[in-house]
């Protein structure tokens, strides 16, 4: 098991004979033997290779690698980088036992077993692309090219995508990114401001951050936590509305120990306090902003104490919020949240942040929500083509209009699911899964499980065994973000405050693939010839794309690399407003498609008796299950403790460190087991779990049963009406100690 | 000159940077850590409910309780001064204290791996790494060294160079004018062990509510140095042995590796 081997053994085992202790260096001195050094060298005097781009997560940090004898001893941030700097997190500190995993997927694979329980066969790329070639075609003559579904993920996923979306020619693609977490938010503030928000939020320059939720620190992407602890430093006051006591909640000024769910009924309480007090932004709301009177008399209701009563929070305390926040407009950052997927009612709560923001008119101000703005650099890509409504699922023939009319790109993940499963309105056959894990993604595992079973053919392409990975008949090894050109990375200096820059980074290989990885571009282009798109490739290889894009910018890999990974060139100040910046209070459009133009609070279930409702967050040393196998990640996190309320784990007598397993409402039980956390830091009605623990797949000898999948006890689904996003903290669970299911007390 | 570090707890968010580049830089066996956050609370303080992390390390003390309990055989050392170039000589056994920076390091060739050193560490700073076990050894006595060879070298330490908050200060103690002093003037305050006075050099800043939390829930008794003395009076009953035994057990090393090369290469 890859957790105990020695530094030496490892080195042997990952046939990099070279970086062992050679045998000549043993000999030498009186004895004509001595050993080698037994102090670690330490990597400052190692090659250092540039244009590393990280993906451990997907903020993309720029990194250098230490190179020693050909191996990648350690990553660093890159100390030119006017983003991260030299400073990268644990995640991007860990990508070496990524890059050396010895359970990574090495040569294509042909599961001769049973989908969900495979037993793997090493095939030859040659048969494993004309197996997938001969078995795509066979789905698309038989069912068509919707027949096919795509669950894609990160940026090597992208030009697949794009091939299978626009060549090929179906609707069927869920990004999890997009669906399961943060495409909500982004179709929400589109629909009031007519920009997707990002996380851009000017906060080393603000005097008061206020966050829903958003629990940076645990939640961590470096340039991100570098402005928020600026901030802070600056003397901003931050609130947090969480019903956990989070990283950020410990250091919050006003820590909101909001009852889940009851978001957007806590922020329309603040909007209505503003205007009825006459404290929102008086100028901005009459030179930027559509719908006042509409939207101020749809609020109305919302009293401060009848807040208090659907959120659980004392009056005084949404008063003095808002107080805060009206004293500081408008140089107040609203921050827009990213993972937003929540209830199945997160459309009206992101409408709500955005129309919050606009009343405190703290848009292209100093302090508030500023975009950046970065560099053009044009992508090179499969070309567009229009591929009709026919059979797009969202789109509902009859009525001529589309199901969730403020859906990110994609379909939503449960049309695809439900067509696949219904066979209607159209068999889905094809089952293409690339760098995701929709098995840990999207909620509720059985019905997941029966959309690959009732597949004719299902191929996935990842550099790690996952839980999805199971599930494929055609497993293809890919080489990771530390060995191939790919992603350019593009923006500002991290601090707005700063001279205005802007810088590209693109994506160079820091070291060669080993065994038979092979990149998106090779594979997706290799799929292309044998599906009749041959003459529609764009481009052959990563190198030359990544040469076009930085063509389209007057750059050059060669001028990249003399210039240390990272080109920098002067930047343009941010902070000034658009003239046609217009914040739609109230939407004309929503209202007409049948939704609440003003944004509206639609109340969640309530907590069923002797339940408690299942919360899940970010673990800092963790991107979600695909990181769970890093040995040194896992050795800092290895569990995910269950955080149960003080009182309620008396009342339970459970004590911090008892080993509980977990089941649901619905009779899903957890299978593996945790740690309790008793803590006065949440609510009584909830618990809480780090997300991405609990994986299957027994290739994962680190990961594998490791602490609680939440994402498995997720199994009521909510999509919301707007986007059809997943809502995914709808759930309630009971604790299981000793094999007895345990009440939970309100 | 006395190196210190000091974690800025109003800036940590907890991340693991610091620990993860650790174990990069030094090869630090998957197990064992130079270095290590602890998460602690949420729980309520005299100053209200408190959420904070305790980012360890060797403190470096001003007395250090480990150097004393070596049984390695005490050889001459000079050392030299980074800065001056001036040059002192100490007896020292396989640990010792830098006259000129202060910070405390180790000869792993000379340490006989008995682990007393380890024992005697209140904060559990020091380990037996497995990975440097040599004939004479289960292994070598391995710890944070302030990233002595980066820092001589112009570098800064690993953890302070990857920390994304900014938490991690290094600098000379002694220097009024330094970071680190400053944060010292501002209250920034080593653990001490129960009944203790070891001064330690790697320390702490935060809120009341954070510190109340850390040093109510981090502050260790002192060793217990029996145990230590114990296990370093065994090592030395079996080191003339070992020493003689050393040249017979390197031809041995060589010949499992040689052997051990021919398998793989079959």
């Amino acid at each position: 098991m890859a957790f105990n081997l020695t530094r030496r053994k490892f080195l042997q085992t990952a046939s990099l004979a070279a970086a062992a202790v050679p045998l000549s260096k043993v000999v030498s001195a009186e004895t004509g033997i001595t050993k080698a050094p037994l102090d670690a060298m330490g990597t400052h005097g190692d090659q250092t290779v540039v244009g590393g781009i990280c993906e451990m997560c997907f903020w993309r940090c720029q990194l250098v690698g230490k190179v020693r004898d050909g191996r990648l001893m350690k990553l660093e941030g890159n100390p030119k980088s006017i983003d991260n700097g030299a400073a990268i997190c644990a995640r991007g500190n860990a990508g070496v036992k990524l890059l050396y995993d010895p359970d990574r997927l090495k040569y294509p694979l042909k599961n001769v077993g049973k989908r969900g329980a495979p037993t793997w066969k090493r095939i030859s790329w040659q048969e494993a692309l004309d197996t997938c070639g001969d078995k795509l075609n066979q789905v698309v003559d038989k069912y068509g090219a919707h027949g096919i579904s795509v669950f894609p993920h990160g940026a090597s996923a992208k030009y697949p995508m794009h091939y299978f979306e626009r060549t090929v020619g179906t609707h069927n693609v869920s990004e999890a990114s997009f669906f399961q977490c943060r495409g909500v938010r982004d179709t929400a503030y589109i629909a009031t401001t007519g920009k997707a928000p990002g996380e851009k939020v000017d906060m080393p320059n603000t005097k008061v951050m206020f966050f829903i939720g958003t629990h940076i620190g645990e939640n961590v992407h470096v340039s991100h936590v570098k402005q928020y602890i600026q901030g802070l430093q600056n003397g901003a006051k931050l609130i947090v509305a969480d019903p956990r006591f989070s990283a950020s909640a410990a250091k919050a000024d006003i820590w909101v120990q909001i009852k889940p769910g009851t978001d957007t009924a806590y922020m329309l309480a603040i909007m209505n306090y503003l205007v009825q007090n006459d404290k929102y932004d008086h100028d901005f709301i009459e030179n930027h902003s559509y719908g006042f009177e509409e939207f101020s008399e749809a609020i109305k209701e919302w009293t401060l104490e009848k807040a208090a009563a659907e959120c659980d929070i004392p009056a005084a305390q949404i008063k003095e919020v808002a107080d805060l926040l009206a004293a500081n407009a408008p140089n107040v950052a609203i921050h827009p949240g990213r993972h937003v997927t929540w209830h199945g009612n997160d459309f009206q709560r992101q409408r709500a942040l955005a129309c919050l923001t606009g009343l405190l008119g703290a848009y292209y101000v100093k302090g508030g929500w500023v975009p950046a703005k970065g560099p053009k650099v044009k992508g090179f890509s499969w070309k567009n083509h229009d591929h009709g409504t026919d059979y797009n699922l969202n789109y509902n023939q009859e009525e001529e209009a589309l199901r969730h009319p403020y859906a990110p790109p994609g379909t939503p993940s449960e049309l695809i699911r439900d067509c696949a499963i219904s066979g209607k309105p159209y068999p889905i056959k094809g089952c293409v899964v690339w760098g995701q894990n929709p098995m840990q993604t999207i909620p509720n595992q059985e019905k997941m499980k029966q959309v690959f079973m009732q597949m004719d053919f299902v191929m996935c392409v990842d550099i790690m065994p996952t839980d999805a990975t199971l599930w494929a008949d055609i497993l293809l090894p890919e080489a990771s973000y530390l060995e191939r050109y790919d992603y350019i990375k593009k923006g500002t200096q991290w601090n707005l405050a700063e001279t205005h820059q802007q810088y590209i980074a693109p994506r160079m290989p820091l070291v060669d693939p080993m065994f038979e990885r092979k990149d998106q571009v090779y594979i997706t282009n290799e799929l292309a010839k044998r599906m009749g798109h041959a003459s529609e490739i764009p481009v052959k290889s990563l190198e030359e794309m990544t040469e076009k894009s930085l063509a389209s910018a007057g750059l050059s890999i060669a001028q990249i690399k003399a210039e240390d990974g990272i080109h920098i060139q002067p930047g343009k100040d941010p902070y000034s407003m658009p003239e046609d910046f217009e914040v739609q209070l109230y939407n004309d459009d929503l209202a007409d498609a049948g939704f609440p133009g003003a944004p509206t609070y639609i109340a969640v279930p309530d907590v069923p008796k002797g339940f408690a409702r299942l919360l899940y967050g970010r673990a800092p040393v963790h991107t979600f299950n695909r990181s769970q196998n890093n040995v040194w990640l896992h050795n800092a996190m290895p569990v995910n403790p269950v955080w149960v309320n003080n009182e309620v784990a008396g009342k339970l007598g459970l004590m911090d460190g008892d080993t509980v397993s977990v089941v649901n409402s619905e009779g899903v039980a957890s299978g593996t087991t945790t740690t309790v956390k008793v803590t006065p830091g949440i609510r009584k009605d909830c618990v809480y779990m780090y997300h991405g623990y609990g994986s299957t797949n027994p290739a994962l000898s680190v990961g594998k049963d490791q602490g609680i999948d939440d994402q498995k006890l997720i199994t009521i689904l909510t999509a919301d009406p707007e986007s059809g996003c997943s809502g995914m903290r709808n759930n309630f669970v009971k604790l299981v100690k000793n094999g007895k299911v345990l009440d939970m007390p309100a | 000159m006395q190196y210190g570090m000091i974690i800025d707890l109003e800036r940590c968010v907890g991340c693991h940077a610091c620990t993860i580049a650790c174990k990069a830089e030094w090869e630090v066996p998957v197990v064992n850590s130079r270095n290590w956050v602890n998460r602690l609370g949420p729980s309520m303080t005299p100053e209200g409910l408190a959420s904070t992390y305790y980012p360890g390390l060797c403190n470096h003390c001003e007395k250090p309780p480990c150097v004393d309990e070596c049984p390695a055989d005490p050889v001459d050392m000079t050392f030299t001064d980074a800065k001056s170039g001036a040059t002192k000589t100490m007896s020292v056994s396989a640990t010792w204290k830098d006259p000129f920076d202060g910070t405390v390091q180790i000869d792993k060739e000379r340490c006989l791996g008995c682990g007393a050193c380890a024992d005697a560490c209140p904060y559990g700073a020091r380990f037996v790494n497995p990975d440097l076990a040599d004939d004479n050894s289960m292994g070598k006595a391995d710890k944070c060294t302030y990233c002595k060879p980066r820092v001589d070298a112009g570098f800064e330490p690993a953890c302070v160079q990857t920390c994304i908050a900014g938490a991690r200060i290094f600098g000379d103690l002694d220097d009024p004018s330094s970071e680190v002093s400053k944060y010292v003037k501002n209250g920034a305050k080593g653990i001490e062990p129960t009944g203790g006075h070891l001064g330690p050099n790697s320390r702490y800043y935060g809120n009341k509510r954070d510190m109340s939390l850390l040093f109510s829930s981090s502050t260790p008794a002192l060793a217990d140095l029996g145990s230590a003395k114990r296990r370093a009076m065994l090592a030395t009953m079996v080191k003339p042995a070992m020493n003689k035994a050393r040249d017979i057990g390197l031809l041995g090393l060589a010949g499992t590796m040689l052997v051990k090369k021919m398998n793989e290469d079959e």
